[in-house]
């Protein structure tokens, strides 16, 4: 039987894809990212849902209306916007050529570095000044690591600097420390689960021997199978079969289900075959799930739903410093990264304010941060708003910055 | 109809050695770091072109097709998110500067000794016209539909499926 809030559910999914895609298009007229528009969307939805549809009931002469109940922190639509990470991932790892990633130049590796290293130090040491504990604070200088890719190539096309030493390498370094955010992040969770260091150790040694053993030995044989059935798209649901099924194990290795989604993406595009099903994927998740992350993650804006004013000042201070750090770290990080790979102090700079978008994996890693209780309660939801205001404004400023160093 | 049969599952037993072309110096073959503007020259007259590490060792690295030439040719659209590595390779933007920028490296490849029957089966399964026929990654001829279907024709008119070796 199918609940109430379940059918609610359906509604609540329809009417934030309509939405998703009419901000998202709003913000594509003006030239802006589409997904900051989809997280706007999330915002408004939200908003809506927590003050009209959270229960009221008014009366009308003698009749009673009760207004239907809507909630976005329902399970149904967080498992539906939990499959748009993994999604999002398995995607991520599809489109990451290994033979590819070698070829990047030197330079994008010095520049990911300096800009993991530094805004990781100085997002954590400002979140510890704030008051909050090392655990929490480990988490703000991990969301403020990885540059968005999606924010940065569209700038870099629109001002036509792919072409430049610097195009190429904010491009290069954007990719890897996107990798290396995820990595990150693996190591987080696994230790903010359980203190042993040794047992996770064994842990994230299991699950990649058996799951890398698997790939080689298993993976080719499994799709050949989905092949061989001539069936539609078994091939397809193969792929994703197996993505849930590395999202399953390395959750239950303590590693999070992302890491799996995106190890399954890698491995399966290794194969030669992957090419069919990447536009699929990317239709299933482009189409549906993905955009219901993005007007979640919005909507969760409202979930402390506390409402004095000290709870907005102490999120404002935060968001203004993490913000400022954020910006203010990525320039000098992958200033000093590209400096040292030989570029020029202009070059350094134009690489610097480069990586400054965060979006995709500083919302991922907040979600990730709190479903995995590394951070609750009010700490949580004051994290969570600075994090969506950071990928915000750090997409909307960017590039203009970038346009008046290039 | 007996004799048709015996035709086509004679055709299937033949080897790819013995029906490929094997003018190796007469395929469409550049190396990897070609000029961009030698491939579209090349492409402006052939359907494909092979790329090779060097024309000394004829290492077989990758495949360029006229649809991979499309794909920087026309203007670049990105969907509303780009996640792992963008194909950022655009003639518009100066990002395709050489034939390793646009060429597809995983490569379904046949060998001398297949069969024809499998390299047929190959070309359906991944959708493709033509092979390469390698040795130890070193290209030593291709293996084309049109020339399939010439030879398999030719073999119902009463010519000779396998020549004697050509030129």
């Amino acid at each position: 039987m199918i609940t109430t809030e379940l059918v609610n559910v359906l509604f609540l999914v329809a009417v934030a894809l309509i939405f998703a895609r009419l901000f998202g298009y709003l913000f594509y007229r003006f030239k802006q990212p589409a997904v900051v528009g989809e997280i706007i969307a999330g915002i408004f939805l939200g908003g809506i849902v927590l003050f009209v549809f959270s229960g009221q009931q008014f009366t009308i002469s003698n009749y009673i209306i009760y207004l239907p109940r809507f909630d976005f922190q329902s399970a149904g639509f967080i498992l539906l916007a939990e499959i748009g990470i993994l999604l999002l991932l398995f995607i991520s790892g599809l489109e990451t050529s290994l033979s590819k990633l070698k070829k990047t130049e030197k330079a994008s590796s010095f520049v990911a570095i300096g800009g993991v290293l530094l805004p990781l130090i100085l997002g954590a040491l400002s979140g510890f000044l704030l008051g909050f504990t090392i655990q929490e604070s480990i988490v703000i200088g991990l969301i403020i690591t990885a540059t968005s890719v999606g924010v940065t190539v569209r700038t870099l096309m629109d001002l036509h600097v792919l072409d430049t030493t610097a195009g190429a390498t904010i491009l290069g370094g954007a990719v890897i420390d996107d990798i290396i955010g995820i990595i990150l992040l693996a190591f987080m969770i696994s230790i903010g689960s359980l203190m042993d260091a040794v047992w996770i150790g064994v842990r994230i040694a299991i699950f990649f021997l058996i799951f890398l053993y698997l790939a080689l030995k298993v993976i080719d044989k499994i799709l050949d199978l989905g092949e061989k059935i001539h069936l539609p798209n078994a091939f397809l649901s193969f792929s994703l079969a197996i993505l849930l099924v590395y999202a399953f194990f390395a959750d239950k290795a303590g590693l999070s289900g992302i890491i799996g989604a995106f190890v399954a993406g890698i491995l399966i595009g290794q194969n030669v075959r992957s090419s069919k099903i990447i536009k699929d994927v990317k239709t299933i998740g482009y189409g549906f799930f993905i955009p219901l992350f993005f007007v979640w993650i919005g909507s969760s804006l409202w979930g402390g739903a506390i409402t004095d004013i000290s709870t907005y000042t102490a999120i404002g201070i935060l968001a203004l410093v993490i913000i400022t750090v954020s910006i203010i770290s990525k320039i000098v990080g992958c200033g000093i990264g590209a400096k040292l790979a030989g570029m020029s102090s202009r070059e350094s700079l134009q690489v610097g304010v480069g990586m400054i978008p965060r979006m995709e994996l500083a919302l991922i890693i907040v979600a990730a941060a709190i479903s995995h209780d590394l951070l609750t309660g009010n700490s949580a939801h004051q994290i969570l708003v600075t994090t969506i205001l950071l990928t915000i404004i750090t997409t909307l400023i960017a590039p203009f910055l970038i346009k008046a160093t290039f | 109809m007996a004799k048709r049969n015996k035709l086509i599952t004679d055709f299937y037993e033949c080897t790819v050695n013995q029906l490929m072309d094997k003018r190796v110096w007469d395929l469409p073959i550049i190396v990897e770091k070609e000029d961009i503007h030698h491939v579209l020259s090349v492409l402006g007259a052939r359907n494909h072109i092979w790329v090779v590490k060097d024309k000394e060792s004829k290492e077989l690295v990758g495949v360029i097709t006229e649809h991979d030439v499309l794909s920087i040719l026309a203007p670049k659209h990105f969907p509303s998110y780009v996640f792992g590595m963008p194909d950022v390779s655009s003639i518009q933007h100066g990002t395709a500067k050489i034939a390793e920028d646009v060429m597809a490296s995983q490569i379904i490849n046949c060998k001398p000794d297949d069969k024809i029957i499998d390299a047929l089966m190959k070309m359906m399964k991944y959708k493709l016209r033509r092979l390469p026929v390698t040795e130890d990654k070193k290209l030593v001829g291709e293996l084309t539909l049109h020339q399939l279907i010439r030879k398999y024709y030719g073999a119902t008119q009463y010519h000779p499926m396998i020549e004697d070796e050509e030129g």
